[in-house]
C-alpha cells in the first residue's frame, strides 16, 4: 500500500472513530473542554485577567497534547477491547496509517476548542502573519503527543492502566511544562530539561510570535522550532522501532 | 503453493514463558476451509495469530500465501483479513459504518466498498439493523458485524477465530453459508472453533490441537475412518450396568445416559437388546465429537 493509500486509510479511520462516532454521540465533543477551559478560567480569575493570554496559550497546547497522550487509553481500548488493532494489523494498513488515523480522530475532537481558542489568540495579540508558524508548532505537539500515547498503549496490559497512563502523560506533557505560566520563573536546570518537551517550545514560540520578549538562556524561536522537529522525529522513530504493532 | 505452510512452529510467550505451540507442522491448501479444533487454551488462537502476522513465532517456519510470516509480513497483509476472537464493535457506529468504512480503509474504491458492504449486509441478514448504533445490538448481532467486516473484503485468505461463538443455530448456519460461498470463489479460510459440528460440516480439513501440539489432522471423513468404532449407541434408562455395556464396546457416561462406541454389528445387537428391555435407545454413526473427546478429553471423563 502506497503512502497516499496509507494516508487515505488514516483519514477513513480518523473519520470512523470521530465524525461517525460524534454523529450519534454529541457529548463526546464536550468532555475535552473541561480541563483546559477550567484552567483558563482559574488562571484568568486569580490573576485579575493579567495572565489571560498565557491561559489561552496553555489551553490550546493542553488540548492538543491531551488528545495525543489520551491515545494511551484509547488505543489500549481499541487493541484489547474491540481488537481493532488486530483487525488492521492483518490488513494493508500499516502502523503509521493506524497511528495517524487515531491521531486525526483526536484532532477532530479538539477542533471545536481550536475554533474558539485560535481566534481568541489572534484577538489577544497574535499577528495573522505568524499563524502558520503557530499552527506548525501546534501540529508538532499534537503528533508528538499522539506518537507517545500510542507507543505507551502498545505496552499496556489492561484498559484501566491505559486511561491512567494517558492522564499521567497529559500532566507531564501539557500541565507541568511552562505552558500556563512563564518559563522565566523556572530554575535554570529545570528550564533546560523543560526545553526538551515540545509543549514548552510551542508555548515559547507562540509567546515570541506575540512579541513577548524572552530572556531565556539557549533559546530562540529557531532553536524552539528545531527542538519541536527533533522531538517529533525522535518520537516517530522510537515508535516505529519499539511500538508493538505485531505482538512479540 | 499452499495457503499456509507451518514447519515445526513453536511459540513461547516471552512474559509468561508459556509454551503455547510445540513444533506444529501442517499445511492448508489453497481454496479450502481448514479448521483448527481444540479445547480452550489448546493453542488454536496462537496459531491463527501467527498466521495472520499479529504475533511472532519463537521457532520454526511458516509461510502464508508463499511469504515468510516473520520476514515478509507486508506482502501477506495485503491479501488477508481477520475476525479476531472476542472483539467488540465501536460504540455508536452502525453495522453499515463498520463494514463500509473498514473496506475503504483497506484501500477499496467507494463504489466497490459500497457494493460489497450491501451484499454482505444482505448475506448476514443485517439489513434490519444496518443503521442501528452497535451499542444497541445484541451480542450475536455484534458478532455478525465483526464477521461481516472480514468476509466483505476481497482477501485471498480469511482468518476467523471462533466466528460463531455465542451465536444461535440459525445465525451459525447463515455464517457457514457465507463461508461456503467464499470458498467457491477459490479463497481460503482458516477457522478456529471448539464447536465440533461446525468443523465437521464446514471443513475440508481439520487439525486437532491439544496442549500446543497437533494430535491429528485430515479430512473429517479420514479422521473418522481411522477411528476403530463405527457407531454410537445412546442408552437412557437403568436397564444396563456399565460392566455389561462394556462387553459391547467402549462406554462413556454422559449425564443420565450411557454412550457405547462400537462396531456396526455389536451396535445393532446392543440396540435390539436395549429395546427389548424397554430403554430409550439411539443408534447413529460416530461423529467427530466422539473422536475429539477420545483424543483430548479422556482425562476429564
Amino acid at each position: 500500500m502506497t503512502a497516499t493509500r496509507q494516508f487515505r486509510a488514516a483519514v477513513v479511520l480518523g473519520y470512523m472513530l470521530s465524525i461517525a462516532w460524534v454523529r450519534r454521540n454529541l457529548m463526546s465533543l464536550v468532555w475535552l473542554f473541561a480541563t483546559p477551559f477550567s484552567l483558563l478560567f482559574i488562571i484568568t480569575l486569580s490573576t485579575g485577567g493579567r495572565a489571560f493570554t498565557l491561559g489561552v496559550i496553555g489551553s490550546l497546547i493542553l488540548i492538543l497534547s491531551t488528545v495525543g497522550t489520551g491515545l494511551a487509553g484509547d488505543a489500549t481500548y481499541y487493541r484489547l477491547e474491540t481488537k481493532l488493532q488486530d483487525f488492521f494489523v492483518a490488513s494493508p494498513v500499516n502502523q503509521f496509517g493506524y497511528l495517524l488515523g487515531l491521531a486525526l480522530n483526536g484532532l477532530f475532537f479538539a477542533s471545536l476548542a481550536l475554533v474558539v481558542l485560535l481566534p481568541l489568540l489572534v484577538y489577544v495579540g497574535l499577528p495573522l502573519i505568524a499563524l502558520p508558524v503557530v499552527l506548525l508548532s501546534l501540529a508538532g505537539v499534537w503528533l508528538f503527543s499522539s506518537a507517545v500515547g500510542y507507543l505507551v498503549s502498545t505496552f499496556t496490559a489492561n484498559i484501566r492502566n491505559g486511561w491512567q497512563s494517558g492522564l499521567l502523560l497529559s500532566v507531564i506533557v501539557g500541565i507541568l511544562p511552562p505552558v500556563f505560566y512563564p518559563a522565566e520563573i523556572l530554575p535554570y536546570n529545570v528550564l533546560l530539561f523543560a526545553y526538551a518537551i515540545p509543549t514548552t517550545d510551542a508555548a515559547l514560540l507562540i509567546r515570541s510570535a506575540m512579541g513577548s520578549t524572552h530572556n531565556l538562556p539557549y533559546w530562540s524561536p529557531l532553536i524552539g522550532g528545531l527542538l519541536i522537529a527533533i522531538s517529533l522525529a525522535l518520537a516517530l522513530a522510537v515508535t516505529s522501532r519499539v511500538a508493538r504493532w505485531r505482538q512479540p | 503453493m499452499n495457503a499456509i505452510e507451518a514447519v515445526s512452529l513453536t511459540k513461547i510467550y516471552p512474559r509468561s514463558k508459556t509454551q503455547a505451540l510445540s513444533e506444529i507442522t501442517l499445511s492448508v491448501d489453497r481454496g479450502e476451509i481448514f479448521t483448527l479444533l481444540g479445547r480452550n487454551g489448546a493453542g488454536k488462537t496462537t496459531f491463527l495469530r501467527i498466521s495472520a502476522t499479529q504475533l511472532t513465532p519463537t521457532m520454526g517456519r511458516m509461510t502464508v500465501l508463499g511469504h515468510d510470516v516473520k520476514n515478509e509480513p507486508l506482502a501477506i497483509r495485503d491479501r488477508i483479513a481477520v475476525v479476531p476472537q472476542e472483539g467488540g464493535t465501536i460504540g455508536p457506529l452502525t453495522p453499515w459504518d463498520h463494514i463500509y468504512l473498514s473496506l475503504l480503509a483497506r484501500g477499496m474504491s467507494r463504489s466497490e466498498a459500497h457494493a460489497r458492504a450491501e451484499k454482505t449486509i444482505e448475506q448476514l441478514e443485517l439489513a434490519d439493523y444496518r443503521n442501528s448504533p452497535s451499542d444497541l445490538l445484541s451480542g450475536g448481532l455484534k458478532q455478525r458485524v465483526r464477521v461481516a467486516m472480514a468476509v466483505a473484503t476481497d482477501a485471498d485468505l480469511i482468518f476467523l477465530d471462533e466466528p460463531t461463538l455465542g451465536l444461535d443455530a440459525v445465525s451459525r448456519r447463515r455464517i457457514w453459508g457465507v463461508l461456503n460461498e467464499i470458498q467457491k470463489q477459490g479463497r481460503s479460510i482458516l477457522l478456529t472453533t471448539h464447536y465440533i459440528d461446525e468443523a465437521e460440516i464446514l471443513s475440508n480439513e481439520v487439525a486437532v490441537i491439544d496442549h500446543g501440539r497437533k494430535v491429528l489432522s485430515g479430512s473429517p471423513a479420514e479422521l473418522l475412518h481411522n477411528m476403530k468404532e463405527r457407531v454410537r449407541v445412546d442408552i437412557v434408562g437403568s436397564g444396563f450396568s456399565p460392566e455389561e455395556l462394556s462387553g459391547y464396546g467402549r462406554v462413556v457416561k454422559l449425564a443420565e445416559r450411557f454412550r457405547v462406541l462400537t462396531d456396526e454389528k455389536r451396535g445393532r445387537e446392543l440396540a435390539d437388546e436395549a429395546m427389548k428391555r424397554g430403554s430409550d435407545v439411539g443408534l447413529a454413526r460416530v461423529l467427530l465429537e466422539d473422536l475429539f473427546v477420545d483424543l483430548v478429553g479422556r482425562d476429564e471423563e
